[in-house]
């Protein structure tokens, strides 16, 4: 579940809905990255306070067709009661006891804005059928089992098919050949140090592929390492592109915000916001943008405070070696 | 053979080993670890490669910044990340010294990285003088 989180476009030339972006599972890649626990998740929750019984849960369990109810009082959470609670209760003959003594309270829970690629893994992990969510507050805000998540996926991968079909007609509608000849967007999160670096990684690798000349490939994989760092580091979040066309190389990094209050300071040698966490992980030595600067052709930041940041380098691409 | 020191401090210490003249000597990733008594947990695609450069630093940013090819990194920085800048500069091998314990993941990534990745109990400034000696020695 580490793997990258890039969406998109792999556009090739007379080849546009060919191999590339079917054989690759990079649209899902970047999906269970980029949708959060809350998009997934059931809403509608039926629970039961603590004094409820359980033959009253095995009651709505049966009503409602579930498996698990979770034990909460005024979004206060205290446990679950499981369907393997209610055989126990069944075999013991305790199934009028009040559920908050039996219920199980050594829970696994999950919290609202992590990403469905870390449920996944819990699911993996614990066999598990289901997992509570609570927000930032430790409150029961849902509950989610693998079929929640099936059921998104297959919708958003249904759009995004749309999308990469109305983008290769788009394509081939302009020049009867496309011009584009390579097209890659990854979304980078914030503070995500795990996959961060990992866009980048993966744009050197693909350049590779099309044989770049090596110095090229180096000056445009160390624009994307650093801006994918500053997106990760700096940003509330964003999107690293990159694009080869007409003989230019664009890497394009854009988030929402917060942005950048002086961006001619931000652009000097040396200056930065970073904190000590960041520091103490390597980076945060005020150098990003500048390198950039210095391995560009072409270099532009956009920024307002508030408003989000544009960060675009611009290689000319001599060929192939 | 020279040697280069951007700071006082061990910390951001960058010893580098320039170039070294083809006629004269090289040294493999292989014969870099062994001369550093190094644990090797992945032989990744620069294992037998010539390091031509010695980098020395904990400062990712840093490496960032450096043009050559084929270095070696020596590092007290025990993360993904290191590994990742390795691969965004070209580098045969990243080496992490002080015998920190690496996470688990590192070997993961540079598995997938096709980095080399070693570890060392020397500190980076011991084991800039140990690659100092070897390359003597093998001379």
């Amino acid at each position: 579940m580490s793997a990258p989180a890039p969406s998109s476009v792999l556009l090739e030339p007379k080849s546009i809905a060919g191999s590339g972006v079917g054989n690759d599972p990079l649209v899902l890649l970047e999906l269970i990255q980029r949708l959060k626990v809350r998009d997934v998740m059931t809403t509608e929750l039926a629970t039961v306070p603590r004094s409820a019984p359980l033959c009253d849960v095995q009651e709505l369990m049966r009503r409602k067709k579930i498996s698990g109810v979770p034990v909460e009082e005024d979004g206060r959470f205290f446990g679950l009661v499981s369907i393997d609670d209610i055989i126990r209760a069944l075999g013991g003959g305790y199934i009028n006891d009040p559920c908050s003594k039996h219920m199980t309270t050594k829970l696994v829970v999950l919290e609202d804005d992590m990403p469905i690629s870390f449920a996944l893994r819990y699911f993996n992990r614990y066999h598990y059928g289901r997992f509570p969510v609570l927000n930032r507050d430790r409150r029961l805000v849902g509950i989610i089992c693998q079929r929640d998540i099936n059921r998104v996926l297959l919708v958003e991968l249904s759009k995004e098919l749309n999308r990469l079909e109305m983008a290769s007609g788009k394509s081939l509608d302009q020049d009867g050949v496309s011009e584009l000849y390579l097209m890659r967007e990854f979304t980078v999160c914030k503070y995500d140090f795990e996959n961060a670096g990992k866009a980048a990684n993966e744009i050197k690798r693909l350049l590779q592929d099309r044989q770049l000349p090596p110095k090229l490939i180096r000056r445009i994989a160390v624009a994307a390492y650093e801006l994918e760092i500053n997106l990760c580091v700096h940003s509330d979040g964003g999107m690293l592109s990159c694009q080869i066309a007409k003989g230019k190389a664009e890497v394009v990094a854009r988030d929402a915000g917060p942005g950048i209050e002086d961006v001619e300071w931000a652009c000097r040698d040396g200056t930065s916001t970073a904190n000590e966490w960041i520091r103490s992980l390597g980076f945060g030595a005020g150098m990003g943008l500048v390198n950039v600067k210095r391995v560009a052709d072409e270099f532009e930041v956009k920024s307002k405070k508030g408003s989000g940041t544009t960060v675009r380098a611009a290689f000319t691409v001599t060929g192939a070696a | 053979m020279e040697c280069g020191c951007r700071s006082k401090s061990d910390n951001n210490f960058v010893g580098v080993l320039p170039c070294f003249r083809k006629e004269i000597f090289l040294m493999t990733m292989a014969e870099v670890a062994e001369a550093l008594k190094a644990e090797v947990l992945v032989e990744g695609e620069g294992y037998k490669k010539d390091v031509r450069h010695v980098v020395a630093s904990d400062l990712m940013s840093d490496v960032l910044l450096l043009d050559e090819e084929d270095m070696l990194l020596l590092t007290s920085l025990a993360g993904d990340q290191v590994l990742r800048t390795a691969q965004i500069v070209g580098a045969a091998g990243v080496i992490v010294v002080n015998g920190k314990p690496l996470p688990s993941s590192m070997v993961y990534v540079a598995d997938t990285l096709r980095m080399t990745l070693a570890t060392c109990r020397l500190s980076k400034y011991e084991a800039c003088i140990a690659v100092n000696a070897a390359l003597h020695s093998k001379k």
